[in-house]
């Protein structure tokens, strides 16, 4: 192994040997020692030598039984071994008269090392050269002119081509090579990675379960507590404000019935508020199970205004209802939906002027990319519609400053209207969160004193 | 990117990322032949027995910049199968650049938009500035019938803010200008977060020059914007 991940990210070679079977290398330099009687050694780039087919020469073994000839001998092959060439091939002579052909071996742009050719005997060269001659006193010129014919000769040229043709066969092996490293490496990243993921997510797992078990345990106890110490003595206190408001107990004068029914006026705010506050509870801790199901939007809607008629009746105000056409299906929980419009339409009607109207709408919308960034705008575009409800009232409407808190648990916009028009304080909180739950987002739009708008997104099921 | 001061070697990656099938492996063969012998090394492709990429494709550039630097452009593409997640996770390590690649016919534009999200996802979790990321986009198969329209992709690329580019990778259309266009931005971040110029005395135009010469396309158009 050898870089490690840099290497991995970049599918990046550097050390030959890394990538390349020995075994292998050696069988193709063999198979062209074969062919053309040629000496191969191949080196890495730090000077290992990764493959060697050569015979020692007649002549080389003659100039090392010289004392002289050994230690130019060695000098030379020195020389040959610290050569590394970038450009491209250069030839080193020996004193010998033979050369040494010197290829560098280059994979995606970057040096892997060389690989050296010879030594040989250019076919061009007739004489035996001075150098060799003079190299040693004891030279016996006639066994070294033998010798020397012994050595094979090749052409420039066609020593060229040769070394082309072993570069572009070594360029496949590394190629071949280099995948099947990165293909073992990436099976192996792979798994790796995968396991990391698996590890991650139990163990997300698990601390989400921990937790959810301890929060089962306390909302249990909450919701116990709750609905039996608070619930059952409050049901008494109405029921029997109940009873004496229809004089069971005896007939009341008027100022005691004006007190009794203030009772249990106050009673039933009670007894709401503390149902606010169970189903908070409940979507706080996440417990809230919303139940998709396709569900027509113009159905809701009037169902929606129907149900409110009534009550907007007594103060003359009008429900419109303007809802687009040919609206997909929305996915969600029914129940939840019809109570935040519910809601949102009964808070518009006790907020609006008395006479006046109050507009339900709905249209289709392209949901916003929900980062808050535009990246990949031309991918992301229209992939993602929703259905945008809204419920408009010309009533007090709601400071700027104020739009954001209205959705916060207990606000009030003026501490006042919880009196005046009888809300727990709760309602939208949990419409938010209620409209959260699906997946959409929830806001208002207002100018004081010209009324408000509440909108809320139900995305389209996501279908893939 | 990785650089080696004592090669005066500068590697580059980029990453061709999108749904399966929408033409990444063919941008990869389409630069291969376009360009010239010797830039490009052999195109390797790891891929199963039905052609899906398993884990990635890859094609190496070698380009020589002023001052002698090497700069290896190496461009990677990603499976786009869902199920190798893990692996556009591993392949998209490191990168420098992306380019996306997107079908554009009308069937696949979902298919483009998650993968699109699950690139960003990817980024995230590699700890990589999605937003930072130069990002380029093209709209592969304009060949193909039911397709979105010229004017739908221009008028949404002028409300977008990466380059957008349209290509008939098969043919090797647009294929150029996608690279180009992308290594253009990719340098600029690099230039930004680098001072290539101070360190090397390289700039990014005659590298792009070189680049576009080399890939035969002196003068070629650049993004459909
Ligand atoms: N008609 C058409 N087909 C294309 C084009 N580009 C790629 N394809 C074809 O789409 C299929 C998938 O391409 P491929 O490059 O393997 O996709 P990848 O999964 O993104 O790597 C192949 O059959 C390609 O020939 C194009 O521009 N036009
Ligand atoms: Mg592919």
């Amino acid at each position: 192994m050898s870089g490690g991940l840099a290497d991995l990210t970049l599918a990046d070679v550097t050390r030959l040997e890394d990538i390349v079977d020995k075994g292998a290398l050696t069988e193709v330099c063999r198979s062209f020692f074969d062919l053309f009687s040629l000496p191969i050694r191949v080196f890495s780039n730090d000077g290992a030598l990764l493959a060697d087919v050569h015979e020692t020469r007649e002549i080389c073994r003659y100039v090392n039984t010289l004392s002289e000839g050994r230690r130019a001998c060695s000098t030379r092959v020195t020389e040959v071994k610290a050569l590394a060439p970038r450009g491209g091939a250069v030839e080193h002579p020996c004193f010998t008269g033979a050369v040494y052909r010197v290829v560098p071996i280059a994979y995606q742009g970057r040096m892997l090392g060389r690989f050296v050719v010879g030594p040989y005997f250019p076919a061009e060269t007739r004489e035996v050269p001075r150098s060799l001659l003079v190299l040693d006193p004891a030279l016996d010129r006639e066994a070294a002119r033998s010798a020397l014919a012994e050595m094979p000769r090749v052409r420039e040229e066609t020593a060229e081509r040769i070394a082309d043709h072993l570069t572009r066969i070594l360029d496949l092996i590394i190629f071949s090579g280099h995948r099947a490293f990165l293909t073992s490496e990436m099976h192996v990243a792979s798994v790796r990675e995968s396991f990391r993921e698996l590890t991650e997510k139990n163990e997300q797992l698990q601390e989400a379960f921990d937790k959810l078990q301890e929060l089962d345990r306390l909302k249990s106890n909450f919701l116990a507590t709750v609905s039996h110490e608070l619930r059952t003595p409050l049901t008494s206190i109405i029921g029997y404000s109940d009873m004496l408001a229809t004089g069971i107990a005896g007939e009341l004068n008027e100022e005691q019935a004006e007190f009794v029914e203030t009772i249990r006026g106050k009673g039933d705010h009670l007894l709401a508020l503390i149902s606010s506050l169970l189903d908070l509870g409940k979507l706080e801790q996440g417990k809230l199970r919303v139940k998709r199901e396709p569900m027509n939007v113009e159905l809701l809607v009037a169902e929606v205004a129907k149900t409110l008629a009534p009550l907007a009746q007594k103060r003359d105000v009008s429900i419109r209802v303007e809802v687009d056409g040919g609206l997909p299906d929305i996915s969600a929980d029914a129940v939840r939906i019809r109570q935040v419009l519910y809601n949102l339409t009964e808070n518009a009607v006790k907020f609006s002027p008395d006479g006046d109207a109050v507009t339900l709408g709905a249209r289709l919308v392209e949901l916003e990319a929900d980062d808050d960034d535009d990246m990949g705008f031309v991918l992301m575009a229209g992939t993602r519609s929703a259905v945008e409800l809204s419920v408009s009232d010309r009533g007090p409407g709601i400071p700027t400053d104020e739009q954001e808190r209205v959705f916060d648990a207990f606000y009030q916009v003026d501490g006042s209207s919880t009196r005046e028009h009888g809300g727990t304080g709760l309602g939208l909180s949990i419409v938010k969160r209620l409209v959260e739950a699906h997946g959409g987002s929830v806001w208002v739009e207002s100018v004081v004193g010209e009324g408000a708008t509440f909108r809320f997104t139900i995305p389209e099921a996501d279908d893939a | 990117m990785q650089l080696d001061f004592k090669a005066r070697e500068l590697t580059i990656k980029l990453v061709y990322y999108g749904p399966a099938l929408s033409g990444k492996t063919t941008n990869l063969q389409a630069i291969h032949q376009l360009v010239s012998p010797g830039v490009a090394g052999r195109l390797m492709t790891l891929e199963t027995k039905d052609d899906r990429t398993l884990f990635f494709d890859l094609l190496p550039l070698t380009l020589t910049a002023g001052s002698g630097l090497q700069v290896r452009v190496k461009l990677f593409t990603v499976p786009g199968q869902v199920i190798h997640k893990s692996t556009r996770r591993l392949v998209l390590q490191g990168a420098d650049g992306v380019a996306f690649i997107a079908d554009s016919q009308r069937s696949e534009t979902k298919a483009n938009a998650q993968s699109f999200t699950d690139l960003r996802k990817n980024l995230k979790d590699n700890g990589l500035d999605a937003a930072a990321m130069p990002l380029v986009i093209q709209f592969n198969k304009r060949d193909l019938p039911d397709i979105r329209s010229d004017e739908e992709i221009d008028a949404l690329a002028t409300r977008g803010k990466e380059p957008v580019y349209k290509a008939i990778a098969i043919r090797g259309v647009g294929v150029l200008e996608t690279l180009v266009g992308l290594m253009r931005i990719t340098w600029a971040r690099l230039e930004a977060s680098h001072q290539l110029a101070d360190k090397f005395g390289v700039e990014g135009e005659p590298l792009l020059a070189e680049l576009r010469r080399h890939l035969g396309m002196e003068g070629a158009p650049g993004a459909v914007r």
